[in-house]
């Protein structure tokens, strides 16, 4: 067991809440589906916490692939992903290598937008727009 | 109300293209179920995609405002979860626009904080608006926000023209009736 290794996160979907998959082992965290939970504060706090977490065990040099697959956000859950693509951003800065796939449908300005807002804020994530046709 | 009220009742509903209305108790799993009702509707009536995406976070921003913040509640006030607090929502056709017009009670002390945000809203260009809730993104949640602050700048980005909003004295002391309407 290296000290990289630690429990892998899943949590179902929900009507409101998104498929979580941290795959830490595997060096994969996937998030999918739609997200607005009554308390975005503590659903993402958790996430940020466990991520935090994994990333600073690792080494440099390591990569991470981070896919996101969100439908629908409100706007607490936006702040909070702002917040988690911050950590995601600091261990990028320290020399892990963090590939991000911003999926959305082609035509979800919103969306975009918002990728677009994150590829310019955090610098270090490898940034990759997959707009996704109907 | 008898049948030929009722049946009275849901013409002007119709006569008025009022395509969802709700007043009860809000939480969060009747806001998922109202939620798929306004999807199913907004799905079958073939508007394009972004006028649907606009409606529905314009919807789950008004409702999760009235579990947060509505006067009326059946839980305690400083609760973050299992909330149950009680308002209406509505949304209508007018013309070529959908609209959708909430209400809820607030403290009457608190009305003139919510009137101080919503105010400058209404003269804000699109382009404002963005980079508005772009610095909001990157600041603290202000206090007493059970969101990010960013949940009237989000019905303010989706709406096509300025946030209407009217607070209407209650009968119950202390409260006044908070009203905000939106023309997507």
């Amino acid at each position: 067991m290296t000290t990289e290794t630690r429990d892998d996160l899943f949590i179902a979907a929900s009507a409101s809440s998104p498929e979580v998959d941290f795959r830490f082992g595997a060096h994969a965290l996937s998030l999918r589906g739609e997200s607005y939970p009554e308390n975005a504060a503590a659903f993402y706090g958790d996430l940020v916490a466990h991520t935090r977490a994994y990333l600073g065990g690792l080494e440099p040099g390591r990569t991470v692939v981070v896919d996101v697959a969100l439908t629908y956000f409100n706007s607490s859950s936006t702040k909070m992903l702002f917040a988690w693509f911050g950590a995601l951003n600091e261990a990028a800065e320290n020399g892990v290598r963090v590939v991000l796939n911003w999926r959305h449908d082609a035509d979800d300005d919103t969306i975009q937008e918002f990728g677009a807002e994150l590829h310019e804020e955090f610098a270090a994530l490898e940034f990759n727009d997959v707009p996704l046709a109907d | 109300m008898n049948y030929a009220e009722y049946r009275d009742f849901s013409a002007a509903v119709a006569r008025r293209h009022i395509v969802f209305y709700y007043f009860g108790y809000f939480s969060q799993n009747i806001i998922s179920a109202m939620a798929e009702a306004v999807r199913l509707h907004l799905e079958r009536a073939e508007l394009v995609a972004s006028t649907r995406r606009k409606l529905f976070s314009c919807f789950v921003e008004m409702a999760q405002n009235i579990t947060h913040y509505s006067a009326s509640t059946l839980t305690a006030a400083e609760l973050r979860e299992n909330q149950l607090r009680q308002g209406s929502v509505c949304i209508g056709v007018e013309g070529e626009r959908y609209y959708l017009l909430c209400a809820n009670p607030v403290a009457a002390e608190n009305a003139e904080a919510l009137r101080a945000k919503l105010e400058p809203l209404r003269s804000m260009t699109l382009d404002e608006i963005k980079q508005a809730y772009r610095q909001m993104l990157r600041t603290e949640a202000p206090e007493g926000s059970k969101g990010a602050g960013l949940g009237l700048l989000t019905v303010a980005r989706e709406a096509s023209g300025p946030l209407e909003f009217e607070f209407v004295p209650d009968e119950r002391p202390g409260l006044v009736m908070f009203y905000v309407k939106a023309t997507i």
